[in-house]
C-alpha cells in the first residue's frame, strides 16, 4: 500500500539511534559545562569559588523547575510560552493576596496560606485554560500560549498597576528563600525534591508513560485508548503549577510581587529545556536534561555577568541558543535514520 | 486493443537495472529490473508491500534509488527530481498524493509547470489550457473548482489530467480504477488505447486480474522487493500469477478455520458516519467465526469498523455489542467492553516507534489492576507479562527492551497482536491486517486469527486482499460506495461475485 | 483567479467556506464597531484620531501582511517586532554617521538609512529562512530565538536610548508628510498590499506558497522548489517589518530599540489568524489581513477613548487570538470531510 510505504519514508523519523550515540550524546553536555566553568575561571578567579559556586547552584534551581515544566510539555510536542508572564501574574497575585490578609489583621500562617493559595490557584487556572483551549479546542500550543502570554502579561500588570507590589511578609521569604536545611538553601532543596518526584511521576507512573507515548506517536495513543486530552490538560496544569511554584520562590527572594519577574524566562525555560536534549519532536527527554540544560545556561549568564559581558550581548547569545540547541536535536533525529 | 508483438525488441523506454532501495530496517527494493517499451502497457503486479509503490517512486523521481542504473530513452540518467522527471516526459499519477487540497483543479493541474512571464502567471492561457485538455479527455470536470470540494472519483480524474498535461513518453498509473465507476473506468481505458497509440509507455499497478487481461502487454511480478520474473500477458495464465504473486499456491497459505458461528457479538444496525462514508449500513458479527467485509480503496469498509471501536464519529445508527447498545464508541470504553482494534497503517495510528516494545504492548492495558495500580506503574509485572506474551508469538529477537522502531513489518504487527492477549477480549476488528509484511508473518497473522475464533472470538477482518478475505471469512460483506453491496456466504465467496457486486450490473463485457 | 471562485461558489456542494464566511463577518464587525464608537464618543470621528488610526493600522497591516504570508507557506514569525526595533535604530544610526561623513548630502544620507533599514531586514530574514528551510528546524523555534538576538542587537547599538540625527526632511517631508490628506504610512501601506494582493494571486511565488502551505508532498512531487519559497516568505515578512520599522522612525523623529516589540509580533499573528489565514496553512488572503489589522487598531483605539486601563487592552488581544483560532478549528472539525 502506497500510504504505507510513504509514511515509512515520511514519518519515520523516530527511529531507534544507536545506544552509543546516546551516551555520547551524554557526555558532550556535562563536558561543555566543565570547559565553560574552566573557560570563566580562566578570565576570573571568582568564578571557582564556593560562593560563586553555591550561587551558581542556587540560581540553578530555579531555572531547573522551569526547565523542568517546560519540558513537561514538551514532551507531549506542546509548548508553553506563557510560562514567564504566569510566573509574574503569581508574583503579583501571591504578594497581593498576602498584602492583602496581613491589611486585613490576619495571622501570619493564614497570610502564608492565602498567598500560597492564590499563587497555586492562578498558577493552576493558567495551566487549566491552556490545557482546555489545547487538549479540547484542538487549538495549536504555539498559539494557545502565545494568546495566555497576552492574557497573563494583562493581569500581572493591571493588578499591580505596574508597580511591585509590597507587604510580603518576612517570614514568607525566611522560608522559601532565607531557609536551609542542613545549610543547604531552601530553592536548592525544593528544586531537589521537586526534581526527584517528578522523575519519578515520569517514570513510575502511567501518567508520566502515557506523556512519552503521546509525544511520540499522539495517534496511535488515542487509538490505544489513552485519555489524551485529560492527560494533556494535566500537563499544562503541572507545567503551570511548577511555574507557580518556582514564582512563589523567586518572589520570597525578592520580597515583592513584580509583575516582570517572568520577563525572559519563557525563553530561558525553552532554552534550558532544549539545549538539554529535549525533543521538540516530542517523547524525549525528562528531569535529567532539564536540569543540566538549565545548567549550562545558569553557568553561562553567571559567567558573561562576571566578565562583565553586556546584558543585551547576553540576549543575543540566549536566541543563538535556542537556535542551535532546536538544530542538534535535528541532527539527532536524522543521525538516527 | 493491439497487443505490441514486437518481434525484435529495440532499445526499451525505460530500462531499470539492479534497482534497490532501503527504508529504515525495510528494504523495500532488492535489485529490481524493469523493461518498458514505447506503446507498451506493463503491468506491475503484487501484494501490498510487494514494492511497486516504491518502484514507481524511484521511476518519478521521488525516492532516489540506493543503488542501480535507470536509463530513458537510451540516456543514462543520475539524480532524478520530480521535476527533471516531467521536464523528460515522466508522468506519475499517484493514487492520491499530489493534489493540494486548498487550490483549484486548474491552479493544481499546472503546479510546478505554469505559464508564466517573468514570475507573472499567465491566467487566462492556462485556463484555456486546462479546459481543452479535460474536453479532450472527457472528464466531467470543473477546473474552477477547489480539490477538497471534489469527490474521490474526481480528485482521481485531476490527478489523471495533471499527469497528461504536457508532454508525456511514460505514464505511471497506480491503481487508477480503486475509486471509478465503471462508466469512468471505461473511459480511462479509452484513453490508455489511445496513449498506447501514440507510442507513449505505460506503467499500470493494479492487482485486479480483469484489468490485467484488458490491458496488459506484459507482467512483471514482484514479491518482497525483489524481481520475480517478467511474462507476456496474452500466454500466463490468472493462476501462474497469482502463484508467482503470493510465492505459493493459495490454498497452502491460509489456514483451515473450524468456524462455530454461536451469539451475534457486534450488531449494526442503520449505521451513518459524519464524512459520509459510510450510510445506512446494516451488519452483525458473531463469536466464532470471522465476518470479512471487502470493498476497493475508500468505499468506506475501514471507517466502518473504526466506527466501531469509535475513531470516527457516526450521526446516526445502533451499535449493539454482545447484546446491548453501545452509544458513543471511544477506544478506552471499547477496550474496557472488550473489542480491540488493529490499525491498517501501524506506523501511524499503531505503534510509538521510539519507546521500547513492552510500552508499546502495554498501551492499552495501563487502565488494568495487573499492570497499574493507583496510577503507579507494576513495572516488574509488566515486564513479564509482556515477555510471556512476545515468546509466545515467537517475536524474533526476543528482546522486549528494544524499540518498536528496529523491527522489521512482520514483528511490528506481532507487537500489535501482543495487545490482544493482554486483556479479556472478545470482538478483535482487523483493518488490513497483512498490509506491508511478508508472507510468513502472514501466515503467523492468520494462525492467531484462527486460534482466535476457535476459542470462540467475534472476528471481523477488512481487507483490500481478495484471496485473502475469501478464505478466511464465514460470511464476507462486500462494501461499494459506503453501502454494504453483498452479503455472501459458502459457495457464494468467489472472486466473480465479490466483483460483480462492485459493479453491480454494469460487468459481462471486459473478460478477455 | 478571482472570477474562478465566484462562478466556483454556488456550484460546490459544501459551498461558502468559512474563508467567505469570515470575509462577510469581519467587515461587518469592522462596520459595528466603528458605528458604536460613534455613537459614543464624538472624539472617535475626530480628523485627528482618524488618521492617527489609520497611521497605526498600517504600520500593522505591513507587517501583518509578511506575517500572513509566512503562514500561509505553514510556518511563524515571532521575529517581526525585534525586526521592526532593529530596522528603527539601525536606519537612524546610519544616516546619523553618514551625516557626520557627508554633511548636506541628503539623499545619500537618506538613502544609506534606508537601505541599511531594509538590509537588515533582509539579513533576519535570510537567517530564519535559512534555518528553517535547510536545516529544517521548526519556524516558530528559530523566530523565537532570533527574535531575542535581534531585540539584543538593537539595544546593544542604542544602549536603549533613542537615536536623533536625521535629516529634517526625512522627518518632515517624509514620516510626518500627508498627500491626499493621507498620512505617508497610509500610502505606502496601500502599495504594499496591492503588490502582496498582485503576487498572492498572479504570480509563481505566491502560487508556490499556497501550494507549499496546502500540501508539501503534493508540491514537492509536482516539481516546485520548496527551500527557495520559504526562504522567500521570510524574506519578505523580515524585510516589511523593516519598512514598518523605517516609517515608524520618520514619522517619530528618531530610532529607538523599543519600537514593535512584542506587541506589535502578537498583533501581526492575531491579525492575519482573525483575517482567515489558516494556521494548518495554504490558506490565507492579505486584504483580509489588511482589514483585520485596521479592526485591531481601531479596537486599540475605543479601548483607549473608552479609558479601559491600556494594560489590561493585551489581554483581549490574547482572547481574541485564541478566539479566532478555536473557531478556525472548530468549523474544520463540523465541516464534513471529502
Amino acid at each position: 500500500m502506497s500510504d504505507l510505504e510513504l509514511s515509512v519514508m515520511a514519518k519515520d523519523t523516530d527511529r531507534a539511534k544507536p545506544l552509543s550515540g546516546r551516551w555520547v550524546w551524554n557526555a558532550v553536555l556535562p563536558a561543555a559545562l566543565v570547559a565553560l566553568l574552566l573557560g570563566f575561571a580562566a578570565f576570573d578567579h571568582g568564578v571557582l569559588s564556593p560562593a560563586n559556586l553555591l550561587n551558581i547552584a542556587q540560581q540553578t534551581s530555579y531555572l531547573a523547575l522551569f526547565a523542568m515544566a517546560q519540558t513537561v510539555v514538551i514532551l507531549t510536542r506542546g509548548f508553553d510560552l506563557a510560562l514567564g508572564p504566569t510566573v509574574s501574574m503569581v508574583s503579583v497575585g501571591t504578594a497581593l493576596a498576602m498584602a492583602g490578609a496581613t491589611a486585613t489583621g490576619h495571622d501570619t500562617s493564614v497570610v502564608l496560606f492565602a498567598g500560597l493559595g492564590a499563587g497555586f490557584g492562578l498558577g493552576i487556572a493558567c495551566g487549566l485554560f491552556n490545557g482546555v483551549v489545547i487538549a479540547l479546542l484542538g487549538v495549536n500550543p504555539f498559539v494557545a500560549t502565545l494568546g495566555s502570554y497576552n492574557i497573563a502579561i494583562g493581569i500581572a500588570t493591571t493588578l499591580s498597576s505596574g508597580r511591585p507590589v509590597q507587604g510580603v511578609p518576612k517570614l514568607f521569604s525566611q522560608i522559601f528563600y532565607g531557609g536551609s536545611v542542613f545549610g543547604v538553601p531552601a530553592a536548592i532543596v525544593i528544586t531537589v525534591v521537586i526534581g526527584i518526584a517528578l522523575h519519578l511521576i515520569l517514570s513510575c507512573t502511567v501518567f508520566g508513560r502515557s506523556l512519552y507515548i503521546i509525544g511520540t506517536n499522539p495517534r496511535a495513543a488515542a487509538v490505544a485508548g489513552l485519555p489524551v486530552k485529560r492527560i494533556l490538560v494535566a500537563t499544562y496544569v503541572l507545567c503551570s503549577g511548577l511555574a507557580a511554584l518556582g514564582a512563589i520562590m523567586m518572589t520570597a527572594r525578592t520580597g515583592s510581587g513584580e509583575p516582570n519577574l517572568g520577563g525572559a524566562l519563557s525563553l530561558q525555560a525553552i532554552a534550558g529545556a532544549v539545549v538539554g536534549g529535549t525533543s521538540l519532536a516530542g517523547g524525549r527527554g525528562g528531569v535529567g536534561t532539564a536540569v543540566l540544560g538549565a545548567l549550562f545556561i545558569t553557568i553561562l549568564s553567571n559567567g558573561m555577568n562576571l566578565t562583565r559581558i553586556d546584558g543585551y550581548v547576553q540576549m543575543v547569545v540566549l536566541g543563538a541558543i535556542v537556535i542551535v540547541g532546536v538544530l542538534l536535536d535535528r541532527l539527532r533525529l536524522e543521525r538516527g535514520q | 486493443m493491439d497487443v505490441d508483438d514486437d518481434p525484435k525488441p529495440a532499445e526499451p523506454l525505460l530500462r531499470l537495472r539492479g534497482i534497490s532501495k532501503h527504508f529504515t530496517g525495510v528494504r523495500a527494493l532488492d535489485r529490481v529490473d524493469l523493461d518498458v517499451r514505447a506503446g507498451e502497457l506493463h503491468v506491475l503486479f503484487g501484494e501490498n508491500g510487494a514494492g511497486k509503490s516504491t518502484l514507481i517512486n524511484v521511476v518519478s523521481g521521488t525516492f532516489p534509488p540506493d543503488e542501480g542504473t535507470f536509463h530513458f530513452e537510451s540516456e543514462e540518467i543520475r539524480h532524478l527530481t520530480p521535476q527533471r522527471a516531467r521536464a523528460i516526459g515522466i508522468s506519475p499519477v499517484f493514487q492520491e498524493f499530489s493534489l493540494v487540497p486548498s487550490l483549484t483543479v486548474e491552479e493544481n493541474l499546472f503546479l510546478g509547470r505554469e505559464v508564466s512571464q517573468g514570475g507573472v502567471l499567465w491566467a487566462r492561457e492556462m485556463r484555456k489550457r486546462a479546459t481543452a485538455l479535460i474536453d479532450e479527455l472527457g472528464f466531467d470536470l470543473n477546473p474552477a473548482l477547489r480539490v477538497d470540494d471534489l469527490s474521490r472519483a474526481h480528485q482521481q480524474m485531476a490527478e489523471i489530467a495533471k499527469a497528461l498535461l504536457g508532454r508525456v513518453r511514460l505514464l505511471i498509473l497506480d491503481e487508477p480504477t480503486a475509486s471509478l465507476t465503471e462508466r469512468e473506468t471505461g473511459r480511462l481505458f479509452e484513453l490508455i488505447a489511445r496513449l498506447k497509440s501514440q507510442n507513449v509507455g505505460l506503467i499500470y499497478v493494479s492487482h485486479r486480474m480483469r484489468e490485467i487481461r484488458a490491458l496488459a502487454d506484459r507482467v512483471t511480478v514482484l514479491r518482497d522487493g525483489r524481481h520475480i520474473r517478467t511474462l507476456d500477458a496474452a500466454t500466463s495464465t490468472d493462476g501462474e500469477l497469482v502463484e508467482l504473486m503470493t510465492g505459493r499456491k493459495i490454498d497452502l497459505l491460509f489456514p483451515t478455520i473450524a468456524h462455530k458461528p454461536d451469539k451475534v457479538m457486534v450488531d449494526v444496525e442503520n449505521l451513518t458516519l459524519a464524512d459520509g462514508s459510510v450510510r445506512d449500513v446494516n451488519l452483525y458479527a458473531r463469536a466464532g467465526e470471522i465476518t470479512g467485509i471487502a470493498g476497493l480503496v475508500g468505499c468506506g469498509k475501514s471507517e466502518l469498523i473504526r466506527a466501531i471501536y469509535g475513531i470516527e464519529p457516526a450521526t446516526s445508527g445502533v451499535i449493539r455489542i454482545d447484546g446491548a447498545p453501545y452509544e458513543f464508541p471511544a477506544p478506552r470504553r471499547s477496550l474496557k467492553r472488550g473489542i480491540a482494534y488493529f490499525p491498517a497503517n501501524r506506523i501511524a495510528e499503531g505503534l510509538a516507534l521510539s519507546r521500547p516494545i513492552r510500552e508499546n504492548a502495554s498501551m492499552t492495558v495501563l487502565d488494568l489492576p495487573a499492570f497499574a495500580r493507583f496510577g503507579l506503574l507494576r513495572q516488574a509485572a509488566e515486564r513479564a507479562r509482556i515477555g510471556g506474551i512476545m515468546a509466545q508469538l515467537q517475536l524474533r529477537p526476543p528482546n522486549i527492551e528494544r524499540t518498536a522502531g528496529a523491527l522489521s513489518g512482520g514483528n511490528r504487527q506481532k507487537v500489535m497482536l501482543g495487545r490482544a492477549l493482554t486483556r479479556e477480549l472478545t470482538v478483535f476488528l482487523f483493518d488490513e491486517p497483512s498490509v506491508g509484511i511478508d508472507v510468513g508473518a502472514k501466515l503467523e497473522v492468520y494462525e492467531f486469527m484462527k486460534r482466535l475464533v476457535e476459542a470462540g472470538a467475534a472476528v471481523i477482518v477488512v481487507s483490500s486482499e481478495l484471496p485473502e478475505v475469501l478464505a478466511l471469512s464465514n460470511r464476507l460483506y462486500v462494501m461499494h460506495h459506503g453501502r454494504i453491496a453483498a452479503e455472501l456466504t459458502g459457495d457464494e465467496k468467489t472472486e466473480q461475485n465479490v466483483l460483480s457486486s462492485f459493479f453491480r450490473d454494469h460487468l459481462t463485457a471486459e473478460v478477455a | 483567479m478571482s472570477t474562478a471562485r465566484v462562478t466556483a461558489g454556488p456550484q460546490s456542494s459544501i459551498g461558502l467556506r468559512s474563508i467567505a464566511g469570515r470575509i462577510g463577518f469581519l467587515p461587518a464587525l469592522l462596520l459595528l464597531l466603528v458605528a458604536a464608537m460613534s455613537a459614543t464618543d464624538p472624539q472617535f470621528y475626530g480628523i485627528i484620531n482618524i488618521l492617527n488610526i489609520l497611521r497605526n493600522a498600517s504600520l500593522l497591516a505591513i507587517v501583518a501582511c509578511g506575517q500572513a504570508l509566512v503562514i500561509v507557506a505553514g510556518g511563524f514569525d515571532l521575529s517581526v517586532g525585534a525586526v521592526v526595533a532593529l530596522a528603527s535604530v539601525v536606519t537612524a544610526k546610519t544616516m546619523a554617521t553618514t551625516a557626520t561623513a557627508f554633511p548636506g548630502n541628503t539623499a545619500l544620507i537618506i538613502a544609506s538609512g534606508v537601505a541599511a533599514g531594509l538590509g537588515c531586514g533582509m539579513v533576519v530574514g535570510l537567517v530564519n529562512g535559512f534555518c528553517v528551510a535547510k536545516l529544517k528546524v521548526s519556524g516558530f523555534v528559530v523566530t523565537l530565538g532570533t527574535m531575542s538576538a535581534t531585540a539584543g542587537v538593537g539595544l546593544m547599538i542604542t544602549n536603549g536610548i533613542p537615536v536623533y540625527g536625521m535629516p529634517d526632511i526625512f522627518v518632515k517631508g517624509f514620516g510626518r508628510a500627508q498627500a491626499f490628506g493621507l498620512p505617508t504610512a497610509v500610502h505606502v501601506a496601500l502599495i504594499v498590499i496591492l503588490v502582496m494582493v498582485f503576487a498572492q494571486r498572479r504570480t509563481l511565488f505566491g502560487r508556490y506558497v499556497y501550494a507549499i502551505g496546502g500540501n508539501v508532498d503534493a508540491a514537492v512531487v509536482s516539481g516546485v522548489s520548496i527551500q527557495r519559497h520559504i526562504v522567500g516568505t521570510y524574506v519578505v515578512s523580515s524585510v516589511l517589518a523593516a519598512l514598518a520599522g523605517i516609517l515608524l522612525t520618520a514619522q517619530v523623529g528618531s530610532g529607538q530599540a523599543s519600537f514593535g516589540g512584542d506587541r506589535m509580533m502578537l498583533q501581526s499573528i492575531a491579525a492575519a489568524v482573525i483575517g482567515g489565514v489558516s494556521l494548518r496553512g495554504g490558506v490565507g488572503r492579505v486584504e483580509i489581513v489588511a482589514i483585520s489589522a485596521l479592526f485591531l487598531t481601531i479596537l486599540g483605539n475605543a479601548l483607549n477613548l473608552l479609558h479601559v486601563d491600556s494594560r489590561l487592552q493585551p489581554v483581549f488581544l490574547g482572547v481574541i487570538m485564541v478566539a479566532a483560532v478555536a473557531l478556525d478549528e472548530l468549523s474544520r472539525r463540523r465541516k464534513a470531510r471529502v
